[in-house]
């Protein structure tokens, strides 16, 4: 390659969305060397299958080429389309794979992970380190049931059956727990019920 | 909230217990229809929603990044129609053809090279595009258009934001293609192929609607091929755009419909 003035992989995340949907090759390697670590992640770690993970990362940049059109900067961030493509062919291929609900073990072990404060902190964008923050200060129940709704992609049924709880009392869960986790993001709102 | 019930008969009391399962997707059934009902009578619960759905997406934020596999960023192009060997290929030839949505899946293999494309059809379909996105599982960008219908203007942004224009010559010929994101921050990235002229320093200009051109900047060709982005202040309203050589000759211009 012989890139002069501005090298791609310094140019802005829509840049090389806009340059990955038009077939452009210089941005679309770019834009896969600058995404392929957070898609991967996310497709592993609901899969928790290597293998199963690369073809659904595979996918999410196969949709994101497919659609780049349709991304709008008003509505969020490159990162955050792209993670959400990610996240919901995985989702996907979870329900379609199994109907098992997720080992505790590794639900304690990504809490820990996504809660966890000394490594990315300093270097993470505020809200993230709110979310944090709130994420651990909620009560475990609800953290839990956080997490296998928004992360796992289980319904308010499937968390009241893994968590041995009517699912009323899931519902409950998720809905305080996310509303904890919003007004962490809303400083002027930010109350702990 | 607006209203004490819709409809249904759906509260939006009864509305703000479901949000937190609507806004992570896990909402199924009839109550999801329920929802999804009271919400399209109901900006405050839309914006709860909205709200909400942007917390699940800041907790996805935080899953940790992996490496994936030796040899995921090939295959990926390969599976997008960039493979090596078309990596390889200067200039403005270099580029994936993509079925048109709708089709079927990879590549479009039959596509001729060079011809044009109709990305623009699939944005002004715009009912079948909704549905496409949801079945292609986008998540936030789904529930946006299935709360709020989607209007001409929410519809043509990103086309319109995110335009892209082939450079030609004055003998018709495409030497490279230009993208201009028409949002703040503005940027431009042009890559340009004009075969055998050597190393060579060109010029870019854009056009703004008035006619007038401004030098956004000038970057060398490396045995004629080269790719250069950069930031432009002139607001959007960009027509067009034109490469000249260093004596300001016009080499080729490029106009965004």
């Amino acid at each position: 390659m012989s890139t002069v003035g501005t090298p791609a992989d310094r140019l802005p995340d829509e840049t090389l969305l806009a340059g990955l949907g038009a077939g452009d090759a210089d941005l679309s390697v770019a834009f896969v060397r600058r995404f392929q670590a957070v898609v991967f992640g996310v497709a592993v770690t609901v899969l928790h299958d290597r293998n199963l993970a690369e073809d659904v990362a595979q996918q999410a940049f196969e949709r994101a080429w497919r659609h780049a059109q349709m991304f709008d900067g008003r509505q969020g961030t490159v990162r955050g389309w792209l993670t959400r493509i990610t996240h919901n062919l995985a989702i996907d291929t979870l329900r379609v794979r199994t109907s098992a609900p997720v080992d505790p073990g590794d639900l304690a072990e990504l809490l820990t992970e996504v809660a966890d404060s000394t490594e990315r902190v300093a270097v993470a964008r505020d809200s993230a380190a709110g979310l944090r923050s709130a994420l651990r200060r909620l009560p475990k129940e609800q953290a839990r049931a956080v997490t296998m709704a928004g992360i796992y992609g289980m319904t308010a049924r499937e968390i009241g059956d893994a968590e041995g709880v009517p699912v009323g009392t899931a519902k409950t869960r998720i809905r305080y727990g996310l509303q904890k986790l919003r007004a962490a993001l809303l400083p002027e709102d930010a109350d702990d019920e | 909230m607006s209203e004490p019930t819709d409809s249904t008969g759906t509260s939006c009391d009864g509305f703000a217990a479901m949000a937190a399962e609507l806004a992570l997707g896990v909402l199924t059934g009839r109550e999801r229809a329920a929802a999804l009902a009271h919400l399209d009578g109901c900006e405050s619960c839309r914006e709860l929603v909205r709200e909400l759905t942007m917390t699940g997406e800041e907790l996805l934020a935080l899953l940790p990044s992996r490496e994936p596999p030796a040899g995921f960023e090939t295959r990926v192009l390969e599976r997008i129609g960039l493979s090596a060997a078309s990596r390889a290929q200067p200039g403005p030839r270099r580029r994936a053809d993509r079925p048109a949505d709708g089709g079927a899946h990879g590549p479009a293999a039959g596509r001729p090279p060079g011809r044009p494309r109709t990305r623009m059809r699939s944005v002004l379909s715009a009912a079948a595009v909704v549905v496409a996105l949801v079945v292609a599982g986008l998540g936030g960008w789904g529930l946006r258009t299935a709360t709020a219908p989607p209007t001409s203007s929410s519809v043509g942004y990103p086309s319109s934001a995110l335009s892209r224009a082939a450079l030609v010559t004055t003998a018709h010929q495409t030497v490279g293609m230009v993208f201009v994101y028409n949002h703040t921050p503005w940027w431009m990235y042009m890559s340009v192929n004009l075969g055998d002229v050597g190393d060579v320093t060109v010029k870019c200009q854009l056009e703004n609607a008035h006619g007038q051109f401004t030098t956004i900047g000038s970057f060398r060709l490396s045995e004629g091929y080269g790719t250069w982005g950069s930031p432009y202040a002139i607001g959007d309203g960009i027509v067009g755009a034109r490469l000249l050589s260093a004596n300001n000759t016009v080499l080729a211009t490029a106009t965004f419909s």
